[in-house]
């Protein structure tokens, strides 16, 4: 199954995402006109993403991609790991 | 610190991207010294930005039947039009130490240079944040910016006279949304220098370009053997390439 959501952020950026799901995340694409740095972040946690059961809620998706990255010292503007763990439910509940 | 400054140049979409990007390259293993560069687009193109989808943002066969090609950025930030005869961009690639390490707050001091540009020109504008720059609340200028392995790299572009009809041509916009109400509205948000003052192209140029380097110690200068070399690589395998274009 493939869904998709868009999120403008307040005060921010736009974001999308594309999931593929079958009860768990198989697929996860992500795009908008945000900044974050390091850019190759965004693959990190397009991928921490694969295997996420779709039921999981967003704080915990929240928590997940946040042990994803934490190390990699990222930082993003105009979007948050709130808001990536909120479309990836918006996409989902849609 | 000592700045090298590219004058005015006109390259396609890939060139353009591509010198940035090996400029980079060569800032980062200290072969070249801080840069700003000044350019044009030719033919007329769209800039996505690196996270953006082109299939979303872009109408491509509209841009394949009207010659304005399409180019996936090294930075973050919107899709851009950067009409040939309509807009000036500019580059600067220099170590991320000469900079605030705040993005925010980095995007403030390369964006009062546009500012100080456009105010010779009579412009009063001013920096929102995140990334844009505003003239009467409307925005005039629109700036990205990458840092990788210690070097910051921020383009922006400047408005002159963009055709903010074709504009809404190339961007993936849905045919009834360019009536002439939707141009109207988009004219409420965005504005460009022939709205404020009467001047040419030129004249924007050397207003941006004193606005740039006011302060600076910097001499006119071209970019080396190496980085065209390098440039000419990544236009090839990179920038005109659908694999990097098309990558989301």
């Amino acid at each position: 199954m493939y869904k998709s959501a868009k999120l403008k952020v307040l005060g921010g950026k736009l974001l999308e995402i594309t999931l593929e799901y079958n009860g768990v995340i198989k697929k996860a694409t992500i795009t908008g006109d945000f900044f974050m740095y390091p850019e190759s972040a965004l693959q990190d946690i397009e991928k921490s993403l694969v295997g996420t059961k779709v039921e999981r809620t967003e704080q915990e998706i929240a928590e997940q991609i946040s042990k994803k990255i934490e190390g990699i010292g990222v930082t993003m503007i105009g979007i948050g790991v709130e808001d990536i763990a909120k479309i990836v439910k918006m996409a989902v509940e849609e | 610190m000592k700045w090298r400054v590219i004058e005015l140049e006109t390259r396609n979409a890939y060139s353009n991207m591509a010198i940035d990007n090996a400029v980079m390259e060569e800032v980062r293993a200290g072969k070249s010294i801080p840069t700003i560069r000044f350019y044009k687009w030719l033919p007329s193109a769209v800039s996505i930005g690196t996270f953006q989808s082109m299939a979303n943002e872009v109408n491509v066969e509209e841009c394949n039947r009207s010659n304005v090609s399409y180019v996936r950025r090294l930075t973050g930030g919107g899709a851009v039009y950067h009409d040939s005869n309509g807009e000036i961009t500019y580059s600067v690639i220099a170590p991320e130490s000469l900079f605030p390490k705040n993005i925010i707050e980095s995007y403030k001091v390369i964006c009062s240079w546009v500012i100080s540009g456009l105010a010779i020109l009579g412009i009063k504008a001013e920096f929102v944040p995140i990334n844009d720059i505003v003239v009467n609340g409307k925005k005039i200028s629109g700036n990205a910016q990458t840092r990788r392995d210690g070097v910051l790299l921020q383009h922006g572009t400047i408005l002159y006279n963009t055709d903010i009809k074709k504009m809404f041509s190339v961007l993936k916009v849905s045919k009834e949304k360019i009536s002439d109400k939707f141009i109207e509205s988009v004219e409420q948000r965005v504005t460009k220098v022939v709205d404020y003052a009467d001047v040419k192209q030129d004249d924007v140029y050397f207003a941006l370009l004193k606005g740039f380097t006011k302060d600076k110690e910097f001499e006119f200068g071209y970019f080396s053997a190496d980085e065209l070399k390098r440039a000419e690589e990544l236009e090839k395998e990179v920038y005109s390439a659908d694999s990097w274009n098309f990558n989301r």
